[in-house]
């Protein structure tokens, strides 16, 4: 009896976490395929004959897909760049420096204590004068401080965990330190410094404050999500919904590879 | 090539533009602050601390400084409060793997949803007139509650939400470490006839006291990027009950007539005081850890 109850318990808090965590999402995907008298119902309805209106209506805004595009060229630029620059350097910290390694490190790190607030008010006089106001380059500058720094900051770790004597054999073979990096630890390494490149991306597919305050008419696709709200009278919760959904996919795909990151992190021991 | 140039040009590259930008980023706010610059004209002049002076008479600044506080604390113990709960919850009543790995994929969701995304989903579940958590409130014969609208709950209904994202990712990392832990302590304390709850509180969550802590630095470290969850679901509002620091220096700089000086100013207080703090805090906290 005992037993039965415990099984009865379990998957009880099983169903009901899983619930709590996955519900919110769910209800909003049902919403993005109903019409609205379907949404403005005193009763919240499960069965409702879909429709894919709302996609369409979404799909046929000029201002949401330029967001998409814009969002897909900022972010893919930020993340490449972030990449060639911050991956060799992190190899270096991991590597060659040892004294000021830790300081370097630290400054690093200390760039995601700064408020973005504090980064976007100068950043947008800077622009205007500059005449790179509501460019993409302009976007694409201003987050390489987020993608360069997540990068190394994530980086460091991975190339610290390539083992040492793969890289003196190699040294002894008479290789400098480049073709060191290019031919031995970066292939090691690859696996979590994909997880790195993964993370910075849906840091910065995220991101709305800089976007919001650095761009006008080329905004990405979190800018013009948040804008839709004062579109006309009536709240079109379907379309919201719809939209919230596009911006959600992304990121989403990318889960599996967020658990494997998270399994290496603990298995090498928690920071 | 030389070691000495193969550090040169790896690592120039990198941390001269970081350096530049967060230098450039600096300057700026402080070039602003001591001017009274506007976003309307062009032209401007020096004027010394004025902007500073203001700051200090300025109560919706206090407001703000206070709510931030608020929201720092609030965000930061419930995220963890929520973790260690459901972390050992799962640890004690969920043993197979399989179920284990399933909750564990259903908890990354919600970190990984966008911020804009995830205000989006729980406005329309807060909503009043349809939403579903008022739905249900009204089940149980309350409501309809204004989780958005009352002053006295709108700050909160806002930090469940980020609590939501956060805490079900942070339970993930807890539940993997309370797995490597060495089974003998567990074991010799139930042997003692330790109750479940106490073999957690005295046994497993001392030893990791170290993760628990760097946890509640990236916390709080995240929880300063509030603006977007904020702005979404509330924009500081109703009145000035959710305005945190950036969104009122926002809401100055940008919004209102873009006074870009007094939000600089602003700015440069918040940038000071954080990043003090947190290298403090950061490398205090890491020692403690160790």
């Amino acid at each position: 009896m005992g037993k039965l109850i415990s099984a009865i318990l379990t998957r009880a808090v099983l169903g009901g976490l899983i619930v709590v965590a996955l519900g919110p999402i769910l209800w909003t995907v049902l919403g993005a395929f109903k019409e609205l008298r379907d949404i403005v119902t005193p009763v919240p309805k499960v069965f409702f004959e879909p429709t894919l209106d709302n996609f369409a209506t979404i799909l046929r805004n000029p201002t949401i897909r330029d967001g998409l595009l814009n969002s897909v060229i900022v972010v893919s630029a930020a993340v490449l760049v972030g990449a060639v620059l911050g991956i060799p350097a992190a190899h270096t910290l991991a590597r060659h420096a040892r004294k000021w390694g830790d300081d370097v490190q630290f400054f690093v790190l200390s760039l995601r204590f700064m408020p973005p607030v504090a980064i976007a008010i100068p950043f947008i006089v800077i622009y205007l004068d500059l005449g790179i106001y509501d460019t993409l380059f302009g976007l694409v500058l201003v987050y390489l401080i987020v993608t360069v720094s997540t990068v190394i900051w994530l980086a460091v770790p991975a190339f610290e965990r390539v083992p040492r004597n793969i890289e003196e054999a190699a040294a002894m073979e008479g290789c400098g330190p480049a073709e060191i990096f290019w031919r031995f630890s970066l292939p090691v390494a690859a696996p979590s410094l994909f997880g790195a490149l993964v993370f910075t991306f849906v840091l910065v597919w995220n991101e709305l404050l800089l976007a919001l305050t650095l761009a006008a008419q080329n905004a990405t696709l979190p800018v013009v999500a948040a804008s839709i709200t004062s579109l006309g009278k009536e709240v079109p919760w379907g379309v919201i919904n719809a939209a919230t959904v596009l911006l959600v996919l992304p990121p989403l795909v990318f889960i599996g590879l967020l658990m494997g990151l998270l399994n290496t992190m603990v298995r090498s021991g928690p920071k | 090539m030389t070691r000495k140039r193969f550090v040169t040009l790896t690592l120039v590259p990198a941390i001269g533009l970081l350096a530049t930008l967060a230098l450039v980023s600096i300057a700026g706010a402080v070039w602003f602050a001591v001017m009274n610059r506007t976003l309307r004209s062009p032209d401007y002049d020096f004027v010394g601390a004025y902007n500073f002076l203001r700051l200090l008479r300025d109560r919706r600044f206090f407001n703000a400084l206070e709510i931030s506080a608020i929201w720092e604390a609030v965000t930061v113990a419930g995220t963890l409060a929520l973790a260690v709960f459901l972390a050992v919850l799962i640890f004690e009543t969920v043993k197979k793997p399989l179920y284990r790995n399933l909750i564990c994929f259903a908890f990354l969701v919600p970190v990984l949803l966008p911020r804009v995304a995830a205000a989006f989903i729980w406005r329309f579940l807060y909503s009043p007139s349809l939403g579903v958590l008022n739905y249900l409130c009204g089940l149980v014969g309350i409501g309809p509650v204004e989780f958005l609208a009352d002053p006295s709950l709108a700050l909160i209904s806002v930090a469940a939400v980020d609590i939501w994202q956060w805490g079900l990712f942070f339970s993930v990392i807890l539940l993997k470490l309370l797995e490597t832990l060495p089974r003998d302590p567990i074991e010799a304390a139930m042997l003692d006839n330790a109750r479940t709850w106490e073999i957690h509180a005295f046994v497993t969550l001392p030893m990791l006291r170290g993760p628990l802590i760097s946890l509640a630095l990236v916390k709080a470290v995240e929880s300063l990027r509030s603006f977007d969850l904020i702005f979404v679901m509330t924009g500081g509002g109703p009145g000035t009950a959710t305005e945190t620091l950036d969104l009122y220096a926002y809401q100055m700089g940008i919004n209102m007539g873009g006074r870009i000086s007094y939000a600089s100013a602003m700015s440069l207080l918040l940038l000071v005081v954080t990043t003090v703090a947190f290298t403090i805090i950061w490398k205090a906290g890491k020692k403690w850890a160790s």
